[in-house]
C-alpha cells in the first residue's frame, strides 16, 4: 500500500489537505461575489452619536456601506437569550464590535474604505470585569433579556433582572450546613480563569448569498442547522428556503458552534442583493469570541477519616457582551465542579455575567476547564490539610462504576480507579519524583450536552458503493471517516466504497450539531441506524425476488450470500428491477425515543479524563517544563485510532495552552494582546516528549459498537495536574491561569 | 488586513535604491518583509512606495575581510547567518542566535539588517552585534557613514538611520574569545537578552577586555560597565566569582520596564540569572579557546 493510500485508508480527507486541494470557505467563488470589510467599535461601551459613510461610499469600487440603521428592522437574535442586533445600531458594547461593513468589488478596495467611514462615539460608563459588573451601581449591559426557551438547548436562561447576570442555574442536594457543622474540617479556596481565544487556524468567513425569499450560506459553521434557524427567523425566510453549505472547516473548538458572523454577512447580501464574503483575519476572529474567564469559590468539608461530607462551590463566568451560549457554559460549569467523587451534601450555584468585553462563547468542553481547574487545584489542597496523599484522598471519595454523583444525573458509565491505575502505570517505576522532578495528578467526570436527536440518510448504489449525508462538520476530528467506518463495518462493505457528503441542510437531514463530543455517538448511531435501514431493504428484495428466507441472507463485500452463492448488488437490483440501474436509500433516525428511551437521560455518557503530570521547575526563572505526561480516557471504543488519538492529543495539548501560556488580556475592555503575534499558544516543542494516550475501550458505550464520545475530556486535568504536581514539589499553590514564569517565580519568592 | 496601496519598485543598485526611496512621498526599503508587511497590514505604518532591495547585488555576503573584521550583509536572512561557515566556525553563537530567532517562517526570508532597523526593543541581534563592538555601514544621498550597534537604536522602533540611507553591511572584529548570548522566553519575543564578549590575553587564561550587553529591558541594548571592569585582567577561572561580586550594583544601573514580558524586578533578576549562565558557558568555553 503507498502511503497515500494508507493515509486514506485512515482519513480520506489527509491527502487533499497536505495537498491544498481541500476547500474552505475562503477558497470559494461564487459568481458576482462582493467583498464585505467590518469597520469594528473601538470603544468599550459607547453610545453612536453619528455615522457618515457617504466618503465611504464615494469610492470607485465600493458598493454600499451597511450600517446599523439598515437592520434595525430585524430586531435582535440569539440562541438562548434574543440579545443581540445584527450589527450595533445605536449603541457598542465591546471593542471590536461590528459598527459598519463596506461592500466593494475587492477586499483591497473594501478594507481601503473602511477607513473612510466616519463613527462618532459618546463614551458610557463600562463594566469590563466580572467584579465591575455585579457591583451594584454598574452601568447596565442589557436592559431587557428575552428568554427563548428550548431554541437551542433545553431550557433557557434564568436573567435577574436590572442587573447583569444573565443566568443564574442551581442545585442543591442534601443540607451543606448541617454536614459542614458536625465535619471535622471545612476548607475553602479560591481560583480565577482567564478568558481564552479558540485561535482556531481558519477565521471565521462566511459568503451569504440572498435571492429573493431565498438565502444561501458558506460558512465554516459546528452547527449548521442552528445557523438555519437563526437567519430564518431573523430574515422572515421559510426554514426550507434557507441553505447552509459548510465545507472543509479549519478548527473551531467551539468558537464557530451556535451563530456567529452569518447574520451579519447575510445582512450585507440583502442590502447590495449580490453574494457577499466576509473572511475575517485571526486578529479579527480574536475580537469575535473567547472563551468565558471565571472566578470561582470552593468549598468542601471531610469527616475525620477524609471522607468528603459536603460540597460547596459558586462560579461567576464572564460572558462577555452578548449572552451566545454562556448561560449553558455556567449551568455546565457547575455540573463539572462535582465529579467524580460521592459528595452526598452539595450547593452549587454558577452565574453567567455581562461584561463590556468580546462575547462569550461555547469552548472545547464548555465550563469544563474553569471547572476542573478549580476543583482539582483544590482536592489536593484538602488532602494537604488534612494530611493525607491526594491520590489516596481521591480513591476514598471515588464513585464507583453505577453510582449516581447527583441524583438529576446518569449514573457513572466508567471506573475512575481504572483510570488512575493507568496513568499512574504509564509512568515507570524509575520516574519517581526526584528533587528536581515532581508528579501531579488530576480527574475528570464531564456532562457531555450531546443532544439525543440526529438524522442520517445512507445511499446504496447498484456498484457497491455508498454515500453518506449528515449534518456533522468535517472540522478536522475525522467525524467523517468516523461516519464512513461506522457505514461501511455496518453494510460489510470496505470503508474505500463509501463516500460522506459535505455537510449541507439541503442535502443533510436535520441534526443538532458538531459539538459536545457528540458525533460519533449520536450522529454514528444514527448513521448505524439508516445502513442497517438500507440493509433491510436490499436483504428484503433478495428474500422476495428470489423466494429465499430471510435469515438465511447476509450482507457480503459486493453484495449478499444466499449461503451456497454470492448474489452481486448488481445482480440483485438489475433482477428486482428490470433495469440496471437503482439505489436503496437508508434512513436513520436517533431521538430522546430511541434505544427504548436509554438515550433520554443526561449524560449520554460520562466523559472522562485522568492525566498525570511530570513537570520541571527553572527555579531561578520561574519556568515549567513538563517532560511527561499520561493521558487516560474511557471511550468505550475507538472506532478510528488515528482520529481518536488525535482529539486525546490535540486537546491535551491545548490545555497545556491554556496551563500555562493563554489569557486574553484587557485593559479598560481594551484587548491587548488580540493578535496571533501577542497570544501564545504552545509550540510543537513545548509538547511533553514522553506523551501516553491511553484509550480505555470496554465497549460499554452508547454508541455503535460501544464507542462513547471523546475529544473534551483531555482538556480538562492538564492545568490542575501541573499545578498540583508544583504544590507537591514547592509547596506554592497558583490560583490563577495560565503559570506563567514569573508568577511560579514571583510565589518561589514568596515562599523562601 | 491588506496594507493601503503602494508603489513598489526593485532597484539593481544601491544608489538606484538610495535614489528611488528619497524621492517624494513615503518610501521604504523592502527585503524580507516579516516586521513592515505586518505593520501595513496592521495599517500602524504607512508607505506609499516600497523599495526592494532584494535585486542589489552583493548585499547578501559574508566574510572575513582584510583587517580580521567579520562582515554580513544587511539582507542576509537568519537562515543564512546560521548556516554560513564563516560564522559557525568564528562567532557559533551568532550561528545559534540566527537559527533561534522568531520562526521558522521569520527566520527563512527575514534579515539581520531589517530587523537591526525596525528597532524592535525585543529582538535578538541588536543586544548580540552591541555586545560585538559592531559598526552599521550606511550608505545614504550624502555618502557613506558608520554607526557603532551601541548607538544604532535611539529609542523604542526608531533609529539614527535616515530615511534615505540603506543598512548596507554589519562589521565587527572577529572574536578573540568566547562569545555568548542568552535570552529568555515565554511567547514570541525575548523577554530579557544578554550577550557577553571576552578578549583573551595571548596566554588564553587571562581576560583582557570584556563587553556585556543587555537587551529587552529598556529601550535599546545597555552595557554593563560594572561587570565589564570587574572582569578586566581577571583569571577566566575566576570569572564567575568576579560577575557574581559585581552582580547586585551592575543590575541597579539598569534601566528596566515593565510590561507584558514581566515586572521590572522579575526582568532585572532574569539578566543576572542569564549573565551567571552566561559566565559558566564562557568559562567552559574560554577553557578550550586556544587549544
Amino acid at each position: 500500500m503507498s502511503v497515500t493510500d494508507s493515509m486514506s485508508a485512515v482519513r480520506p480527507d489527509l491527502i487533499e489537505k497536505v495537498t491544498g486541494r481541500a476547500e474552505y470557505v475562503t477558497d470559494l467563488v461564487i459568481p458576482g461575489m462582493l467583498h464585505g470589510f467590518v469597520v469594528r467599535s473601538p470603544a468599550t461601551h459607547a453610545r453612536i452619536s453619528s455615522i457618515d459613510a457617504s466618503v465611504a461610499r464615494s469610492v470607485p469600487g465600493v458598493v454600499d456601506v451597511l450600517i446599523g440603521a439598515d437592520v434595525v428592522s430585524f430586531g435582535c437574535w440569539g440562541v438562548v437569550l434574543k440579545d443581540r442586533p445584527i450589527m450595533a445600531i445605536d449603541r457598542v458594547r465591546y471593542v471590536g464590535e461590528p459598527v459598519a461593513v463596506v461592500i466593494a468589488e475587492t477586499i483591497e478596495i473594501a478594507e481601503v474604505a473602511a477607513e473612510l467611514v466616519d463613527i462618532a462615539y459618546d463614551e458610557l460608563p463600562h463594566a469590563t470585569t466580572i467584579r465591575e459588573a455585579m457591583m451594584a451601581d454598574a452601568p447596565l449591559i442589557h436592559e431587557h433579556h428575552e428568554n427563548l426557551e428550548d431554541f437551542y438547548f433545553k431550557g433557557g436562561a434564568r436573567p435577574t433582572p436590572s442587573s447583569n447576570i444573565f443566568h443564574t442555574y442551581r442545585n442543591d442536594v442534601g443540607d451543606v450546613d448541617a454536614a459542614e457543622a458536625v465535619a471535622a474540617y471545612v476548607h475553602e479556596d479560591h481560583f480565577t480563569f482567564p478568558a481564552i481565544s479558540h485561535f482556531a487556524m481558519e477565521p471565521h468567513a462566511v459568503i451569504a448569498d440572498f435571492q429573493g425569499d431565498s438565502l444561501t450560506v458558506w460558512a465554516g459553521a459546528q452547527t449548521p442547522t442552528a445557523v438555519q434557524k437563526v437567519l430564518s427567523r431573523l430574515f422572515g425566510l421559510a426554514l426550507a428556503k434557507v441553505r447552509v453549505i459548510v465545507p472543509f472547516v479549519g478548527g473551531g473548538f467551539g468558537g464557530k458552534a451556535s451563530v456567529k458572523i452569518e447574520p451579519l454577512v447575510a445582512a450585507a447580501s440583502w442590502k447590495v442583493r449580490r453574494p457577499v464574503r466576509v473572511a475575517q483575519s485571526m486578529a479579527e476572529s480574536m475580537l469575535t469570541c473567547r472563551r468565558l474567564g471565571a472566578d470561582i469559590t470552593i468549598r468542601t468539608a471531610v469527616d475525620a477519616n477524609g471522607r468528603i461530607l459536603a460540597k460547596s462551590a459558586r462560579l461567576l463566568l464572564d460572558g462577555g457582551a452578548y449572552s451566545d451560549t454562556g448561560s449553558a457554559v455556567a449551568t455546565k460549569s457547575a455540573n463539572r465542579i462535582m465529579g467524580p467523587y460521592v459528595v452526598p451534601n452539595m450547593r452549587l450555584e454558577a452565574c453567567a455575567v455581562y461584561t463590556n468585553t468580546i462575547p462569550g462563547a461555547a469552548f472545547r468542553s464548555i465550563g469544563g476547564p474553569q471547572a476542573v481547574w478549580a476543583k482539582e487545584s483544590h482536592m489536593d489542597n484538602v488532602a494537604a490539610a488534612i494530611g493525607m496523599d491526594p491520590t489516596e484522598f481521591r480513591m476514598l471519595n471515588l464513585a464507583s462504576r453505577g453510582e449516581r454523583i447527583r441524583p438529576d444525573l446518569r449514573a457513572l458509565d466508567m471506573d475512575m480507579s481504572e483510570l488512575i491505575g493507568r496513568v499512574t502505570r504509564s509512568f515507570a517505576p524509575d520516574a519517581q519524583p526526584s528533587n528536581r522532578k515532581a508528579h501531579g495528578l488530576a480527574l475528570a467526570a464531564t456532562d457531555p450536552a450531546n443532544t439525543p436527536i440526529s438524522n442520517a440518510i445512507v445511499r446504496l448504489k447498484i456498484d457497491g458503493s455508498i454515500l453518506v449525508s449528515v449534518s456533522s462538520i468535517e472540522v478536522g476530528q475525522g467525524a467523517h471517516a468516523t461516519m464512513a467506518q461506522i457505514a461501511a463495518q455496518t453494510l460489510k462493505q470496505k470503508v474505500s466504497a463509501v463516500t460522506v457528503l459535505r455537510s449541507d441542510t439541503a442535502v443533510a437531514p436535520y441534526d443538532w450539531g458538531t459539538g459536545a463530543s457528540r458525533s460519533t455517538v449520536v450522529v454514528g448511531l444514527s448513521v448505524e441506524s439508516a445502513a442497517l435501514d438500507a440493509a433491510d431493504q436490499i436483504l428484503d428484495m433478495v428474500a422476495e425476488v428470489w423466494e429465499l428466507p430471510r435469515d438465511g441472507l447476509s450482507l457480503v463485500e459486493g453484495g449478499v450470500s444466499t449461503g451456497p452463492d454470492v448474489l452481486t448488488f448488481h445482480q440483485i437490483f438489475h433482477r428486482s428491477l428490470g433495469v440496471d440501474s437503482g439505489e436503496v436509500v437508508g434512513r436513520g433516525a436517533i431521538t430522546p425515543r430511541s434505544k427504548k428511551g436509554s438515550l433520554a437521560e443526561s449524560p449520554l455518557f460520562w466523559e472522562t479524563s485522568a492525566a498525570l503530570a511530570e513537570i520541571v521547575v527553572d527555579e531561578e526563572t520561574g519556568e515549567i517544563r513538563v517532560p511527561r505526561y499520561a493521558s487516560a480516557a474511557d471511550v468505550g471504543r475507538v472506532i478510528n485510532r488515528v482520529a481518536a488519538e488525535g482529539q486525546d492529543e490535540g486537546a491535551a495539548v491545548m490545555g497545556l495552552g491554556h496551563a500555562l501560556h493563554e489569557a486574553l488580556e484587557f485593559e479598560d475592555g481594551q484587548p491587548v494582546n488580540a493578535t496571533p503575534i501577542d497570544y501564545s499558544i504552545p509550540r510543537i516543542t513545548d509538547v511533553p516528549p514522553s506523551f501516553d494516550t491511553i484509550l480505555v475501550e470496554n465497549g460499554d458505550g452508547p454508541g455503535p459498537g460501544g464507542a462513547k464520545g471523546m475529544g473534551e475530556g483531555a482538556i480538562l486535568p492538564v492545568a490542575p495536574a501541573i499545578a498540583n504536581a508544583l504544590f507537591a514539589a514547592y509547596g506554592i499553590r497558583i490560583t490563577d491561569l495560565p503559570m506563567t514564569p514569573e508568577k511560579v517565580w514571583r510565589a518561589l519568592q514568596k515562599r523562601n | 488586513m491588506l496594507p493601503s496601496p503602494f508603489q513598489f519598485e526593485r532597484p539593481s543598485t544601491i544608489a538606484d535604491a538610495v535614489r528611488a526611496v528619497g524621492e517624494s512621498g513615503d518610501g521604504m526599503f523592502y527585503a524580507g518583509g516579516t516586521e513592515l508587511l505586518l505593520a501595513l497590514k496592521m495599517r500602524v505604518i504607512r508607505a506609499d512606495r516600497l523599495i526592494d532591495i532584494k535585486g542589489i547585488p552583493g548585499l547578501d555576503c559574508i566574510a572575513v575581510n582584510g583587517m580580521n573584521e567579520i562582515e554580513i550583509g544587511a539582507r542576509c536572512t537568519h537562515r543564512k547567518i546560521s548556516g554560513d561557515p564563516v560564522i559557525r566556525e568564528h562567532v557559533p553563537a551568532l550561528a545559534s542566535l540566527c537559527a533561534e530567532v522568531a520562526n521558522i517562517r521569520v527566520r527563512n526570508v527575514g534579515t539581520i539588517g531589517g530587523n537591526l532597523c525596525f528597532g524592535e526593543p525585543h529582538a535578538d541581534p541588536p543586544t548580540m552585534l552591541a555586545a560585538l563592538n559592531a559598526r552599521l555601514v550606511l550608505v545614504g544621498s550624502r555618502g557613506t557613514r558608520e554607526v557603532h550597534a551601541d548607538d544604532f537604536i535611539r529609542s523604542e522602533m526608531e533609529t539614527v538611520r535616515e530615511p534615505d540611507e540603506l543598512l548596507r553591511v554589519i562589521v565587527f572584529p572577529r572574536p578573540a574569545g568566547p562569545v555568548t548570548y542568552r535570552r529568555f522566553k515565554h511567547g514570541e519575543r525575548p523577554s530579557v537578552n544578554v550577550a557577553m564578549t571576552w578578549s583573551l590575553n595571548a596566554d588564553g587564561n587571562t581576560i583582557r577586555s570584556a563587553r556585556v550587553r543587555v537587551g529587552a529591558l529598556g529601550l535599546r541594548p545597555q552595557p554593563l560597565p560594572v561587570v565589564e571592569g570587574a572582569l578586566r585582567n581577571v583569571a577566566v577561572a575566576e570569572a564567575r566569582q568576579a560577575i557574581e561580586t559585581a552582580l547586585p550594583a551592575a543590575l541597579d544601573q539598569l534601566e528596566v520596564n515593565a510590561d507584558r514580558h514581566g515586572g521590572a524586578d522579575y526582568k532585572r533578576h532574569l539578566a543576572g540569572v542569564l549573565l551567571l549562565r552566561s559566565a559558566d558557558e564562557a568559562v567552559t568555553a574560554g577553557g578550550s579557546w586556544l587549544k
